[in-house]
């Protein structure tokens, strides 16, 4: 108990101070990089002095410092700004519509854009990571058990395969093949949740690789630990010693791979695959803030994966702990 | 007269390890043996002679490249070779058991100890429910004498140290009362006083459950503290098979007699060694130890951002002079290894000097410390891991020579054959890595790493554990000529009480990190003041009578903790004789006689205390 | 004095190659560099030189009439196979050069946080751990999409996005050989600590991951590919996967062969550094962790 305390106290205060780093970071990187959001926002018709005197109201023009602390105010109360582009309606602004569309006062909020279309991502992301394992887990587990014959050589090969599809071409081939030309599923957009069945297998084929290789080593390596054979001499079944002791002892590497790798491959295909499927998750939006430079969202994206991936990180670890006592040590 | 049950029967037993394309070798050869009800039947055999091959056949635990040619293993008239695999798992674990000698790895390190006895228990015994079979667990971690039985029944493996994990381990095989209980080495990796506790424990168990034990080890007076019978193995064949006494008295074969002479007398008068002259006063202080003190700060579990402090190293003192084989000896947990990194400068005293020809190391600075390197060396008990792996050994020799810098290459070369010749290392072994090389060769590698800078003061750390009998004996010869021939100075750090008897003119023994007794070798072994080192020589394996009886001297349970030091004497726990004064009033090394130095309240009041 | 026999890493790479995986992916891989680079030179066809009124030809491997256009032609006429063979050299190059990049990074930091422990070694794996939160395509998008991409620039973002798992092992390899006792033998001797990281230590990095490094380097060309389909990568007229794949998105109902093939060859490619990556991974298993 005063254990679980004293890890949660500690990950936490170091994850909270990674966090703001890195939105220090991504703030700043976004500031010092050419390519004026003013510009974007207003059209590139717009007068020089308007567009300056936009970008002072919008304390664009401040120290970096400066703004990072209004901004880190700002998140303190729950509040992430406005995007500079999206209209309250959800149309996008500026640009290259002309200035007369921007209205400072109508824009979008970027919490609300968020919570907006973060359930289609969830969506996606759950079901790309339910297919990955379905997959994983039994080909993983026969190949680690069976080091060495075929279904090790199968894993091998289906793994090879699996990884080298770029997954944009996967995608597109899949698009092409299974939605325009054999109209089983659907592809574009979204209008129900079959729409995300299609994203979420060129995801999981993605994810698959990397899980069915970490679990097969990990099995592999276990089954060859001491205290398995020494069970079987002290008379225990080989079925029991391989699944009351080598899978739970195979899971810890496991959950590793899964904390770190996996979260981070599906954080970031999840991105590009709603681009190119045109779903209207959390990825989408972040690509196109980031054509339109819309910095209010891009950071609060940025941040909301880093975080995410710094709490999957603490669970991970910490459930590595429960399991494996030395761990603590 | 009831003729006794026969339980095991093995008969012309061949067992091959296949080496692939280069054939195969004999590893068993026409091995006969037997077991009868209630009998311990002991097996020694030297490294490599196929003993834990036989151990394990005898569990059908033999898995390829080694395979079973002929033979059969007769349990209770069934072979055990032709038993179908599910009758074969079934006597498992029931009727015989095994335990080896690696205790650390036996179990599921992730599940609390006792759970994984239960759960063997009950896979045995399924009608047998869950509460039952717990409290038959516990009242046998009672009965090994673990202390708090029901706590560490919750605890894990690597809680345990080697002789409390032993212990378990035995409940574990005992648990289910078997007929057999084959045991591998058992005590070899644990330290004296606990082995011989195990081998006491052992004996009482067996004369209770009446269980009959097939017990393995690679030392005759191991063997000869437990077994009835014993069986000699030499290169996979049996060599003689006779009861442990006559054996001892008229061993009938010529490697037996070897065996026999070899074992190493303690105290009798014949063997009184050159090292026991006793070192004149005059010869200079080579080395000076003077109240050093090393703390370890760990996190404290019980709070949550405390922490709490290992004592590793308190107050320890003495001196070596030039010429001397000092040895330094105590069991884990005693500050030998922490004080060998605080001699070696790897690590800093936190108060105390280490003058090494009159400076202190301590504080030095890292040129000067580089420049007195060449002086001082260490050298570490694995040989396996002691030298890289992936550099040739000519290279490896040569280290120090350039690190040290100052010779062209030329001249490396050369003093890098020089001295592989004077350590015994054939000359073809300066490019080849050291893959296919012996523990004893690559010993040899790290003395010639050592010896190229020309030292003057060696530190041997356990640097001979790891050897057999006759490795020992030649290494121990090859220090020999080098202290006669270049002078050296040695200092043994060792657990090896019969090895330190040949080779040390003084000795030091430690306890919970203090230098308790401080004496030459003779006064040590015959006349030691400190109980603890009388409870170390009861605690020896010995074929001979010995001075110090078990039943009055030997320790019960392990040393205490080194982060919570009770006041006053920390060996008055377990001390057979402690007064009242030892609670509260820490007796200091104190000169009892010519050059001789104990810590303990007993010897001020009586010296001729017995 | 070198040593001669083999090392370690040495016969982690002959396991390995006694496999047919290994044979196989490694040939096929050697003919597809060849091709990359020699190939535009021999077939004397240009990537960028359009010819309108040969648009849109399928691939002459499907249809003989469109020799020699092996792989088709795109919306302007140009060739794709010629395209997708310099596509491939661009892939390549990246490819091997930031897995180089982030190799030596990686195994630096790495090391001298396993080795020199206490807070230095500490607010380096924070650095490493703070760099693995950030996902790979938002580092890259962040500074890649607002400025303009240069090879060297996607080399950078690469680097910076591969190096935190190198120098995990690096630390972890660290650790372990430093508890070693040759390492303290050494250091009794009197060396340096760097004598001790670049001698002793640095050599027994390789071998654990070297099999990671060439699936990263599948990887990062994967990557590569993907920053050039959002637009980001290196920009036109440079033919590279992903502005291909992109650029071939629209015509994909009538010329579909515009996307798929060029994406084809990268997935071959690929499937064969994978194909040797799995072999070397499954004999360092074997041989060093003593499975499989």
């Amino acid at each position: 108990m005063l254990f679980a305390l004293d890890f949660f106290i500690r990950r936490i205060a170091q994850g909270l101070v990674l966090v703001v780093l890195v939105a220090m970071l991504i703030f700043t990187l976004l500031r010092i990089v050419p390519g004026d959001p003013v510009r974007m926002m207003l059209g590139a018709m717009v007068s020089a002095s308007v567009a300056e005197q936009t970008a002072k109201d919008m304390g664009l023009r401040d120290p970096i410092p400066v703004q990072f602390g209004r901004y880190a105010a700002q998140i303190l109360t729950g509040d992430f700004g406005s995007s500079f582009v999206r209209s309250a309606q959800g149309g996008s602004t500026g640009g290259s519509r002309g200035s007369s569309t921007f209205d400072a006062a109508n824009r979008a909020s970027v919490s609300g854009l968020i919570t907006a279309s973060l359930p289609y991502s969830v969506l996606l992301a759950g079901l790309a990571f339910l297919f990955a394992l379905a997959s994983a887990l039994p080909i993983g587990i026969a190949a680690g058990l069976r080091s060495g014959r075929w279904p090790d050589r199968l894993a091998l090969y289906v793994a090879s395969v699996l990884v080298s599809l770029p997954n944009v071409w996967l995608a597109l081939v899949l698009i092409f093949l299974v939605s325009a030309k054999a109209g089983w599923l659907p592809a574009i957009g979204y209008q129900g949740p079959s729409y995300a069945i299609l994203p979420a297998i060129v995801l999981a084929i993605e994810l698959a690789p990397t899980l069915i290789r970490s679990i097969s080593v990990s099995v592999s390596g276990s089954l060859v630990e001491p205290y398995v054979s020494q069970g079987e001499i002290r008379g225990l079944s080989r079925g029991r010693m391989i699944v009351a002791h080598v899978l739970r002892n195979s899971s810890i590497p496991v959950l590793n791979v899964l904390g770190i790798q996996a979260i981070g491959v599906l954080l970031g295909g999840l991105f590009v695959v709603e681009y190119v499927f045109n779903y209207p998750g959390v990825g989408l939006l972040m690509i196109n803030a980031v054509f339109q430079r819309d910095f209010p969202v891009i950071q609060a994206i940025a941040i909301l994966s880093c975080a995410t991936l710094v709490l999957v990180n603490i669970l991970v670890d910490f459930a590595a702990m429960a399991i494996d006592r030395r761990l603590q040590y | 007269m009831i003729s006794p049950v026969n339980i095991l029967d093995v008969r012309n037993l061949t067992v091959s390890l296949d080496l692939g394309s280069r054939g195969t070798r004999a590893v068993l050869t026409h091995v006969d043996l037997s077991i009868d009800e209630n009998e311990v039947l002991g097996i020694i055999g030297e490294s490599g002679s196929g003993k834990t091959v036989l151990s394990r056949a005898l569990v059908r635990w033999v898995t390829s490249p080694l395979k079973i040619e002929s033979g059969v293993i007769a349990y209770r008239g069934n072979d055990l070779l032709r038993l179908p695999r599910t009758q074969m798992q079934a006597l498992r674990g029931r009727k015989i058991a095994y335990i080896g000698s690696d205790p650390g790895n036996a179990l599921d390190p992730t599940l609390p100890v006792g759970r994984q006895i239960v759960e063997k228990l009950r896979s045995i015994e399924p009608g047998i429910s869950n509460g039952e079979a717990e409290r038959r667990v516990i009242r046998l971690l009672d009965a090994v004498k673990m202390p708090g039985a029901k706590q560490r029944f919750e605890e894990f493996p690597f809680h345990f140290s080697g002789g409390m994990m032993q212990r378990a381990l035995i409940v574990d095989a005992l648990v289910t009362n078997p007929d057999l209980l084959v045991a591998d080495n058992i005590t070899q990796p644990l330290d004296v006083t606990v082995a011989a506790q195990i081998l006491r424990l052992l004996r009482e168990l067996q004369r209770d459950f009446k269980t009959a034990i097939l017990f393995v080890s690679s030392s005759f007076v191991v063997v000869n503290e437990i077994a009835h019978r014993v069986l000699v193995l030499a290169g996979g064949r049996v060599v003689e098979t006779q009861n442990v006494q006559q054996l001892l008295a008229a061993p009938q074969h010529a490697y037996t007699r070897q065996l026999i002479a070899d074992i190493p007398r303690i105290w009798q008068s014949s063997t009184e060694v050159v090292a026991d002259e006793p070192s004149p006063a005059a010869k200079d202080v080579i080395l000076s130890v003077r109240n050093v003190r090393r703390v370890y700060p760990t996190r404290d579990r019980n709070k949550l951002f405390a922490n709490q402090f290992v004592h590793a190293v308190r107050d320890a003192s003495f001196d070596v002079r030039r010429g001397d084989n000092l040895a330094i000896v105590g069991e884990s947990g005693c500050g030998k290894s922490t004080l060998s990194r605080l001699l070696s400068r790897l690590e800093v005293p936190d108060s105390g000097q280490i003058l090494f020809m009159g400076e202190d190391i301590a504080p030095m600075k890292a040129k000067r410390l580089l420049t007195l390197r060449r002086k001082f060396q260490l050298l570490l008990q694995d040989p396996f891991s002691s030298i890289p792996p992936h550099l040739s050994i000519g290279r490896t020799i040569a280290e120090p020579l350039y690190i040290h810098g100052g010779m062209s290459r030329s001249e490396i070369r050369d003093r890098v054959a020089a001295t592989m010749q004077e350590v015994g290392l054939s000359l073809d072994l300066f490019g080849k890595l050291p893959v296919g090389l012996s523990a004893g060769q690559r010993q040899r590698v790290s003395i010639a790493r050592a010896l190229v800078l020309d030292p003057e003061l060696l530190i041997l750390d356990e640097t001979l554990s790891a050897l057999d009998q006759v490795e020992q004996r030649k290494l121990l010869a090859l220090f020999q000529r080098l202290q006669d021939q270049r002078g050296m100075t040695y200092i043994y750090i060792s657990h090896d009480l019969g090895m330190v008897r040949q080779a040390c003119n003084r000795i030091a023994v430690m306890y919970l990190g203090r230098v308790v007794e401080l004496a030459d070798n003779r006064t040590t072994f015959i006349k030691p003041r400190h109980h603890y080192t009388r409870a170390l020589l009861s605690a020896v394996p010995a074929v001979e009578e010995r001075p110090f009886k078990a039943e009055t001297y030997l320790l019960e349970g392990e040393p205490p903790n080194p982060i919570h030091i009770s006041a006053g004497c920390s060996f008055r726990s377990r001390c057979p004789f402690a007064l009242d004064k030892c609670a509260f009033d820490d007796p200091p090394l104190v000169a009892r006689g010519r050059d001789e130095s104990a810590a303990c309240h007993l010897t001020e009041i009586d010296p001729h205390h017995p | 004095m070198a040593a001669r026999g083999r090392g370690i890493a040495a016969s982690i790479f002959a396991a390995a190659w006694r496999t047919n995986e290994f044979k196989i992916g490694f040939a096929l891989l050697c003919l597809l560099i060849i091709l990359s680079v020699l190939g535009p030179y021999i077939l004397d066809l240009s990537p960028t030189q359009f010819n309108v009124s040969k648009k849109f030809l399928p691939p002459a491997l499907l249809d003989h009439s469109s020799w020699p256009y092996l792989f088709g032609t795109d919306q302007i006429g140009r060739d794709l196979f010629t395209r997708s063979l310099i596509g491939l050299r661009n892939a390549l190059l990246i490819g091997i050069t930031s897995v180089v990049g982030m190799f030596i990074l990686g195994s630096a930091i790495g090391m001298i946080s396993g080795y020199f422990g206490g807070w230095v070694g500490l607010l380096l794996m924070r650095i490493t751990d703070a760099q693995m939160s950030i996902p790979a395509i938002i580092l890259a998008i962040t500074i890649l999409g607002v400025s303009r991409p240069t090879p060297l620039a996607i080399i950078l973002v690469l680097i910076l996005a591969g190096w935190p798992a190198y120098s995990r092992v690096a630390r972890s390899v660290t650790l372990s050989e430093r508890r070693k006792e040759y390492v303290r033998a050494i250091k009794i001797l009197g060396a340096s600590d760097a004598r001790v990281l670049l001698v002793h230590i640095a050599p027994n990095i390789l071998p654990p991951i070297a099999f990671v490094a060439i699936l990263d380097i599948a990887r990062m060309m994967i990557f590569e590919a993907v920053l050039g389909f959002i637009g980001i990568g290196i920009q036109p007229p440079t033919p590279t996967f992903g502005t291909i794949i992109a650029d071939g998105t629209k015509y994909i109902l009538n010329a579909w062969w515009i996307t798929t093939v060029p994406g084809l060859l990268l997935a071959i490619t690929l499937g064969c550094i994978n194909i040797m990556g799995g072999a070397l991974e499954r004999s360092r298993n074997k041989i060093l962790l003593g499975f499989g």
